[in-house]
Parts: structure tokens; sequence; C-alpha cells
């Protein structure tokens, strides 16, 4: 028998590592997973895949019901809205811009979030005492509501959609942040970095954030779900993407009017983000069952 | 202490938790009881003597003399109000209604009308009338609209739009009260259309007695917002934006209609509507969609009729570049209308050849049909010094109306037609109906989709309201366009009363349409309704609002 | 006690401060003339608006400013809407009642419904019925619930017509607005048909408070099962099994109670995410709230509506969350105050 090595080594995989081990075992995690990578996949090339424009009127083919359905097109596979643009293509494009600017919604947020829970972690006194409170204001205000307030403040738009989602998200990260790091400064390993000399901005970065990596990425995972739904909200009350663009949410509101002639044309939205707001609470469900595990063990 | 203070705080803890429910459901249990103790013994159903209708829109006044949309008109119209003399709904003439009868002199200039006996003013929680209708009130009424020294004339900035669009102020010399029960109209010029003109929904009668009895109290304006009329109905209730109640009026002069309460419920969008008609919430509804499903409906019927009305593109002439007529012909080469009837209309609708409709007496299949023509478009655009398009803006309507049930949506495909010349369309409106109408009138557009539903069979009612320079800026002429000849045609042709002369000056009119081009027609489409198939009655007319006198329940 | 209240109030006064500070900067941020957005007087003349900046102390510092701005709140002076011109002190008194009923009954079924199931799914840990019932509950939390409004509409409303869509009672009703809570004035109220606006009210609360109440719900699944399975593992139900408890002693007698408690403690919090889903509710319903009025008036960019309407909503919002939490301090005496000994 082959070995590579001569020396029986343990091997001591970092938490990131021991994170996926654990995610793998689970299948409908791994399934939720998969689904999850699917729609980021289509999220980044949709522009590329869809088989019809889907801004573009088509007006020979309006309201065609699914291919299924006895008077449906199998050219168009999932039917066609009152404009006769492809359902599916719109869908499609959908992906991009709820499930992807979500993605994006999340990351931008984790990272300002991260950075001001970090520095506000390392102060101390009346600071903290009024950071603290005022966070627990925002955090107890609905998170819809200041959304379309920033929304109204800023005017209607996608980029300004984004941005108060942004800005709704932010206080998520620098409370969880905050805790997480103000918990791991109590622990020892850090007290003996300090000893050896570090700095505050080194044991932050080299000690710490490999450890609250974890709960980050929880977090990361609760807040895109949330985010899916706050853009798809968003969209459905008019107060996102400007009117042509295939948002799910303002697809399900442009279909409220043809509820009755054409009902596909509200289900296939709302399925649409059922589906990524599943698989992302899977992903997340799966970290978090991971997380309990390896704490357990 | 503190250890006898939780020890009691877990005993309540425990007995609240345990009895909770129990207590808490006999509670209820003998709430419920109660309540249905306390209904009288009444146990018909409240919704077997009311019927709920379902309306697009809330309604800017409740006077019908100072306002023109046909939502305003539909909510108080024929059910507040009477007029003098009123339209028959099987042959478009002209019958008795608060007048029992007139006389026309010869030459047209002096009209006399026989007041009815025994017609009386609703009885409201803010007003008791304390005698009949007479010619008091005719006087009343109309002199508001008349002299500007009247005392509601120029309140809380009312206007007349619909008379001052026929020329009423100008026509009408004066109006006497011969005796309690005769007046007399004394025109300028004869007009054939006058009697028309009072027969429409308009021309209502409003009590001389409330109008003096505000005036003391100074509340002038409630004249028009808490109305009292002779009509089948009376205000009894109005939350603006949500509902209005009305109650019927115990003395109507006609029979009282069936029911004893009427609800409008104030749903603008139109999936709403259909909603609670289908949840059996609303008896009647407005403007419905999905007309395949109402039809196959086992329990609900789709009313249609075939109403005078046109739906169309009307250019703002006073704003370049469509103060050029190159550019108008060439928007209107440009739009496909077929494509917009398919879509729009669901192909129920005909393509407007000409502004007026085919049962238009007055009707010319002489005027030239608009053609659909890409290059022509072009061309004319080059012409004009445009050969690389400019951008405009359309204003779509906010509302369903006959005439236009998606404006919205027409608006997308005339913005994807003009994009093939060249021509960048930004879609505007997004403004509840009545401020969108202001602006509209003070000409904040640059193009803007409007209909027109007629308001009794007169062509004159088609044509002076929308394009006539009386009615640019102050009416209904959203176009500004003020054209000399064409004008003058419509006078002449409501100087005589021989139909076959009007039908030549209205076939010379219409040809002026469609050279200039001021508004591109689009379509004529019926008026649908839907309804339970519980409500009886006829609600809907060709033209005019609706009216639900005879309407009844099962 | 008297510590955690003072610590409470301290933070009731803070949140206060803090909320009436951002809704007064918001007529700062908003498009268009401040005097206009904080007042709501669109059409104000050139004369109205002098008196309108002495009334507000236009010329004076911010703080100033905020001061008086504090002052027209506590006379309950909100301003003027934008849109209906109706002072929105008024609006804001007939709509309020109406979210809160709603959301208290959406409340009232997320708790009744989500904590027993919460419950069952710990005592059968890992078995079939918890698998069940977490994928029933990660279904019901990942739910749009705009969708799920109007798929309820679709199957209560429209294909089996058990329950109108729309409103909080038929129009045909004349109940005399005194709370405006549709239950406690149809009590009051002198009409005939009381029993009939009762059974008709009823029928249209049923369904958005259903559908309000789910994703709550979900949420109050799992945070009783994670209570439940805590209390479960701990030293002095092992010491109740090792008496002789039966199973059902056990459960009923100790392990809800403790349970129960660590559950009430998120109410508060939960609150907060209901009020929104009830806001988008309130819209597809046609339901007379303040949320379906704050949403029209983004619409209408009636912005002195939007600041009342804010600071109201986030108010009564954190005034529940404290209530919430004096009862639950009031039920764990642990919980009262962990830093200043007893």
């Amino acid at each position: 028998m082959a070995r590579n090595s001569i020396y029986q080594e343990e091997t001591f995989p970092s938490p990131l590592i021991r994170l996926w081990h654990s995610f793998r075992e689970t299948k409908v995690v791994m399934i939720g997973f998969s689904c999850f990578l699917f729609l980021f996949f289509l999220a980044v090339f949709a522009p590329i895949l869809t088989p019809y424009s889907s801004v573009e009127n088509n007006l020979d083919y309006l309201l065609l019901p699914p291919a299924w359905d006895v008077n449906g097109d199998v050219s168009f596979l999932l039917g066609t809205d009152n404009l006769g643009r492809d359902m599916l293509s719109r869908l499609m494009h959908g992906t991009s811009l709820t499930f992807g600017l979500s993605f994006v919604v999340v990351i931008t947020s984790l990272v300002i979030g991260v950075i001001i829970g970090s520095l506000s972690a390392l102060t101390k006194g009346i600071k903290s005492s009024f950071l603290n409170h005022f966070l627990d204001v925002i955090l107890s205000i609905p998170s819809l509501l200041l959304a379309i307030i920033i929304v109204a403040i800023l005017g209607p738009g996608l980029g300004n959609t984004l941005w108060a989602i942004i800005l709704v998200l932010i206080p998520q990260f620098v409370h969880i942040t905050r805790n997480a790091v103000k918990e791991e400064f109590t622990k020892d390993y850090v007290l003996a970095s300090r000893l050896d000399g570090a700095n505050s901005l080194r044991i932050l970065s080299y000690s710490i954030f490999p450890n609250i990596i974890e709960k980050l990425i929880s977090q990361a995972t609760l807040a895109q779900s949330a985010a899916i739904l706050d853009i798809a909200a968003l969209g459905f009350l008019g107060l996102g993407a400007p009117i042509p663009l295939p948002e799910w949410g303002a697809m399900l509101s442009n279909g409220l009017g043809l509820f009755y002639t054409a009902p596909w044309t509200v289900y296939l939205p709302g399925l649409a983000i059922l589906f990524s707001v599943v698989a992302t609470n899977l992903v997340g469900e799966g970290m978090r069952h991971a997380l309990k595990q390896s704490k357990e063990s | 202490m503190k250890a006898s203070m939780s020890h009691s705080f877990a005993i309540i803890n425990s007995v609240m938790r345990k009895h909770f429910f129990i207590r808490g459901l006999l509670t209820a249990i003998a709430l419920l009881f109660s309540l249905s103790a306390c209904d009288s013994g009444n146990s018909t159903l409240l919704s077997a003597k009311s019927v709920i209708y379902c309306s697009e829109g809330s309604p800017a006044s409740f006077n019908p003399q100072t306002i023109t949309s046909g939502t305003s008109i539909d909510a108080t119209a024929n059910q507040l109000y009477d007029q003098l003399i009123s339209f028959s709904a099987e042959d478009d003439e002209l019958k008795p209604a608060l007048a029992k009868s007139w006389h026309v002199t010869r030459d047209g200039k002096m009209i006399t009308f026989y007041l009815r006996k025994g017609v009386k003013f609703h009885q409201t929680s803010y007003f008791t009338p304390t005698r009949d209708f007479k010619a008091d009130d005719v006087v009343f009424s109309f002199n508001r609209i008349l002299n500007p020294d009247h005392e509601y004339h120029a309140i809380a900035g009312v206007r007349f739009p619909f008379f001052d669009s026929v020329n009423f102020n100008s026509l009408v010399k004066e109006v006497e009260k011969i005796n309690e029960y005769t007046v007399r109209f004394k025109l300028n010029r004869p007009d054939s259309s006058f009697l028309s003109n009072l027969a429409s929904d308009y021309s209502v009668i409003i009590s001389q007695e409330y109008g003096e009895k505000l005036s003391k109290e100074n509340k002038h304006e409630n004249i028009d917002l808490l109305p009292i009329g002779t009509g089948p109905f009376k205000l009894k209730e109005y939350r603006a934006g949500s509902f209005i109640r009305y109650y019927t009026h115990d003395n109507y002069w006609r029979d009282k209609p069936a029911i004893e309460q009427l609800v409008f419920d104030i749903t603008p969008i139109d999936t709403g509507r259909l909603t609670k008609l289908l949840a059996g919430e609303c008896d009647v509804v407005a403007y419905p969609i999905a007309h395949n499903k109402i039809a196959e409906h086992p329990l609900l019927t789709l009313d249609t009729v075939t109403s005078l009305n046109v739906g169309y593109l009307g250019f703002n002439t006073e704003k370049p570049p469509f103060n050029n007529k190159l550019v108008r012909k060439a928007i209107a080469y440009a739009i496909d209308r077929d494509a917009i009837i398919e879509a729009i209309y669901a192909g129920q609708a005909d393509l407007a050849k000409s502004l007026l409709p085919k049962s238009s007496w007055a009707f010319s299949e002489e005027t030239q049909e608009q053609v659909h023509s890409i290059e022509t478009a072009k061309i004319l655009l080059s012409e004009a010094g445009y050969p690389d398009g400019f951008d405009m803006n359309i204003w779509a309507m906010p509302v369903q109306r006959a005439y236009n049930p998606d404006a919205l949506t027409m608006a997308k495909l005339i913005q994807a037609d003009l994009k093939k010349v060249g021509i960048q369309v930004k879609i505007e409106g997004g403004y509840e109906w009545e401020v969108f109408l202001n602006l509209v009138r003070q000409g904040n557009h640059e193009s803007v989709l409007l209909g027109w539903s007629a308001d009794h069979p007169d062509p004159d009612n088609f044509l002076t309201p929308i394009l006539s320079c009386e009615s640019a800026g102050k009416g209904s002429n959203n176009t500004r366009w003020c054209h000399k000849e064409f004008d003058s045609l419509l006078q002449q042709a409501l100087r005589t009363n021989s139909i076959n002369q009007r039908k030549i000056y209205y076939a010379k009119a219409l040809t002026i349409i469609a050279e200039e081009v001021p508004l591109l027609p689009i379509a004529h489409s019926k008026r649908y309704q839907a309804r339970s198939n519980k409500v009886t009655g006829k609600l809907l007319n060709a033209f005019g609002g609706i009216n639900f006198r005879e309407v009844g329940k099962n | 006690m008297l510590n955690f209240t003072i610590r409470r109030l301290y933070l009731l006064f803070f949140t206060m401060f803090l909320l009436t500070l951002v809704s007064f900067s918001l007529s700062f941020l908003f498009p268009g003339e401040q005097l206009v957005n904080i007042s709501g007087k669109v059409n104000a003349t050139p004369a109205q608006l002098v008196l309108l900046a002495e009334q507000y102390h236009h010329h004076e510092g911010f703080f100033t400013q905020y001061w008086i701005y504090l002052q027209h709140i506590f006379d309950g002076e909100f301003g003027v809407s934008m849109a209906s011109h109706l002072p929105i002190s008024t609006e804001i008194i007939n709509l309020l009642p109406a979210t809160m009923e709603l959301s208290l009954t959406a409340l009232f079924i997320a708790m009744i419904i989500g904590i027993p199931v919460g419950f069952i799914a710990a005592i059968r840990h890992k078995k079939l019925t918890d698998n069940v019932i977490l994928t029933i509950a990660m279904l019901g939390y990942s739910i749009p619930v705009f969708w799920l409004g109007l798929l309820a509409i679709l199957v209560f409303s429209i294909q089996l017509n058990w329950l109108p869509s729309a409103g909080q009672i038929s129009l045909l009703y004349e109940i005399k607005h005194v709370t405006g809570m549709q239950f406690i004035d149809i009590l009051l109220s002198d009409s005939e048909y009381k029993w009939q606006a009762f059974q008709n009210a009823t029928s249209h609360l049923i369904l958005p408070a259903c559908v309000i109440a789910l994703a709550p719900g979900t949420l109050f699944i799992r945070l009783a099962r994670t209570a439940m399975m805590e209390v479960l593992e701990k030293g002095y139900i092992r010491a109740a099994k090792s008496k002789g408890l039966t199973f059902n002693q056990i459960i009923y007698r100790h392990a809800i109670r403790n349970a129960l408690i660590n559950v009430i403690r998120h109410v508060g919090l939960q609150f907060a995410n209901l009020i929104t889903i009830a806001m988008v509710t309130e819209v597809i319903f046609s339901w007379p709230g303040i949320g379906r009025w704050l949403i029209e008036s983004i619409y209408q960019r009636d912005y002195t509506a939007i600041q009342a309407g804010l600071l109201v909503l986030s108010s009564s919002i954190f005034f529940v969350h404290i209530l919430t939490d004096f009862i639950y301090a009031a039920l764990n005496p642990l919980a009262r105050d962990s830093k200043h000994g007893a």
C-alpha cells in the first residue's frame, strides 16, 4: 500500500474545512446547496442563456399559457405575459436581479458591518453603551419599514433600493460581530497573543476572525433570505426595480392584473422566490447544524 | 420577603395558566351569546336589501355641474339628481323629467318649460326641506353657472367645465321664472344641441332653499360636498377614497328604488374589483377585466352596451415639436393601432376611422382613415427636421375607462412603435385621477392618452368639448388646438336644425381633424359591467353615467 | 424589580429620544421644502409659510427646532397629510387600532399554534414528527407573504367562497367608530344587525390574521422547540423522572412552564417582524390600518405622513417590546437584574 508520507501525522483541519465536512453529511442540506449554486450560476450567466429577450414585447404571442397546457407552445416553455414576453427568460433574468443582487447586498453589508462591529467592539464605556442602544433601536424598527423610508428619501430605483437594504442589514452584522468579538476577547488565546505583543488589529485579523467566521456565514445566510424577500417585497410594492426589468416581486405585481386570465404570471415568480429562499435557508440550516455539531464534539 | 413574592408569583402563574384557557373560553362564549341576543328580531340579511357597487375612483365633487370626469358622474349624477328633461334609453328621444313639457319658439331662441308638481328634495341629517321643487330652484341652478355675481358662482375655485365647453354662458341670455311652475330660457342664438345639453348628466337641479340655508351658515362649499337633490338616492356618508353610502329617497317622485341602501365601494385596482365580485363582496363592478371568466361563471353576468366613446392620443399642440403638423402626422403613421386593439381591447373594440364612432349619425364615410406605415413616418419626420427622432413623454391615464381599459400598457406599445422611428418615449402619469386630469388641463403633458364618452347622442358633444377653441386649456380640449375654420364649422352646425345640413358641416370638420391630427383617434369600445345574478335592472346606457334607479336585488 | 424598571424606563426614554430625532431629521432628508415636509401644507401661500416658520422656529438652531417639534408631538399635533389634507393625528387614531387588532390577533394565533407544535417537535426530537414539523416550518418561513396572501385569497375567497378578501367589515354595516377596533365597536354600537356584523367582522379578520401569523408562527415553533429541548436536558427534569413522575406530569407541571418563559422573552422581538409582514398584508387585503396608509403615503410622496407614521409605528412596537419584557421579568425572577446583586 503506497503512502505519501512516512510519518503518521494528525491533521487539524481548519474551521472552514471542518464546517464543510459536517455540512456534507446531511443530504437535504447538500440538495439545498446545489440549488443555491444553480441559482448563483443562473444569476451570473442569465443574460447569455435566456432564449428570448426579457424586456422586449412580442405582440404575436400574448398571454400564452405554459407549454404543458393545451393552448401552450413549446417554444415558450413557461408561457408569456400580457406583452408577449417569455416567462422563462424573465424568470432567469430575474434571478440575477432578485437573487444575484441579494447576494451582492449581503456581501456588502457583511463587510461594512464587520468592520464597524469590530471597531465598536474595541471601544468601551459610554460610546459602547450608546452604540449598543442605538443598534437596539434600529433593530426594533421593522426592516421593511426602514427600507421603505430610505427609498422614500433617496427616491425609487434599483440602486437606491439596494442601498436601502444594505443599510437595513448592516446593524445585524454589527450586532453579531460586536458580540462575537467581545466574547472572543475574553478567551485565553487572545490573552496569549496580547502577551506576545500583538496589537488589536493583528489579533482581530489573525486570531479572532477565523473563529467567528462560521457565525458570520450563518448570519449571512439568514440575511440573504431576508434580503431576497425584502427586494421582492419592495419590487412588489413598486418601489424597486423600474418597470420593464423582470425582478421577481415586480413580475408578481404585474401579474396581479392578469390573475384571472393568466394565473401563471403570478404563480411562477412566487415559486421562484420560494425556491431561492428555501435553498438559502437550507444552506443556512446546514451551516448552523454543522456549527452546533462542531461545538459539541 | 423576595422569596415569598416570587412564590406568590409562581402560584398566580400556575393558576392563571391552568385555568386561563377555561376562563377565557367561558368569557368568549358568554360574549357571543349576549351579542346574538342583542340582534333585534330583524332576521333579514342586510345584504338582501342593499347593493354594493365597486367603482374605480372617488368623485371629485358631489355636484355634476362642476365636473367632467366619468367617475364623478357615475357616482353622483343619476343617483342624487334629476334634470329638466332626459333621454329615453330606447330611442334617444328627449323625454320629460322634472319638466312635464316644454315649448320651443320657431326661431329657436326661447324655450319654456312647464315643471312637475309635488317633487320633493332629499331630507338628510344636514338638511330638511320645507317646500317642494319649483321654478326658483331651476333659476337658482342655472344662474349659478350664468351669473358671475351669483353667490355660488365662484366658491372654492369651482368651475363649470361642461358648460364652458358648450359655450353655455354666451349662448343663454337669461333664465326667467314665469310663475311657480314655469321657467323660460332666452337664448342669444338658436342652438340645435341646447336641449340635448340640458338633458345631459351635468344639468342637474339643485335646491335653492338649501343654498339659502348654507349661505346663512356661511358654509357655501357644502353645496357641492354635502349634496341635496331630487334623485332616487340621498347621501348618508362619504369617506374619501373608501366608500359612498346612499340611502333611498323615500319621497322620490318616480317609483322608489327597490333597495334601501346603495354603497359605492371605491376600489381603484381592477383585479381588486374582480376579486370582490368573485368573492361576493361586490354586487356590481365597474370596468371589469377577464371578460371570459365572468361570462363563463354561473353566478355572474357580463353586461355590455355599445357606448358612444373614443380613446385617443392627444398632442399638446402648444409644445414643440407638436406644434408642427408633420411631426403629429409622422407619429400617427408610426403607431400600429391594430396591434393595440388586439392587445388592449382583446379585439373587442372598433378601430377608430375618425373621431366619431359609426353609431353617431354624423359619422362620414368620406373621412380619410389613418394608415400604419413606418416608412411614411420616417419620411415625414425628416421633412419636419427630426431625421434622428427626439424625446417625448406620453401621459397615460391611471384609471380604467370604457374607451381605454389599460392606458399604461397602451403607452408601452406606443413606446415600442415610436422607437422604430427613433423617438424615445417616457411614460408619465402616475397620479391620482383627479390630480392627473388637473395637470393635463394645465398643459403639463406633451402627449396624453385620454378619451371621451359622450354625454348625449348629439355629435356636437363629441367635437366641441374635445377640440373647440373655447375648450382649449379650460375644458376638455387637452390638445390646446384652436383652428378657426373648424370652430366656425361647429358653430354653423349648431345654428341649423336640419340634420342633413349639419351632417355636411360635421363631415368637413372631421376631414380637418384627419388632416391636422391634433389627436390620433384609436378605438371606440363597448362599455362593460359585471354583476352578480342577484342584481336586476338596467344600469348602463349608451351614453352618460350609470343609473341605479331601477336596480333590484333578489 | 425596581432596578429593572428603572433600567427599562431609561431604555424607553433613550429610544424615544432617538426615534423622535430620526423622525425629525427626516423632514430635512426628504426632498422638498423642510417646512412643508414637517407641516404638510403643500399649497401654503408665502404668508402661510411665514406663519409656519414662526410656528416651527425655522430660523433657529437644529436642537431648538427639535425641541419645538417635540412639543408639537406632545400636543398631539403631527401636521397635516399632504395627500388628504386631513390632520394626521386623526388619521392615526383611526388607523392604528385596526392594525393593532390585526397584529395582536395574528400574534395570538401564531403563539397558540406555534408554541404547542414546537413543544411537540421537541418532545419527539429526531423522530419523524420532528422532521416533518421542521420542514413545514422552514417552508412557512420562506414563503413571501404577498404571494401567500394572494394564494389564500384565490383559494379561500374565490374558489371556496368561505371568506371575504378585503376590508375589515362589509360596508353595509354602519358601525360607529369609537375605538377603531371592530369587535369592541360592534359591542358598543346600537345597530340592529349586531350579530350579523360580528360574524361578518370575524370572517374578515381570519384570513389576513392567518396569513400574517404563518411566518412568526414558524419562528415560534423553532423557538419553542429549542426552549423545550433545553429544558428537557436540565437536571431537574432528570430528577423528576427519577422521582417516578409520569411523562405527562413532567411535561405539564414542569417543562411547559419553564420552556414557555424562555419563549415569551422573544415575543417582543418577533413583534417588529410581525408588523413588517402585517404592513404588506394590509395592502393585499385592503385592511384599513396604518401599514397600508404608510405604503400609500410612500406612493403619494406624502412626507409628513411618512414621518408621523414611522414614529408612531416604531413607538408602538417598542412599547409592546417593553411590555413583554416586563411580563417576562415578572414571570422569571432570574431575568430581572443580573448585575446588581439582590
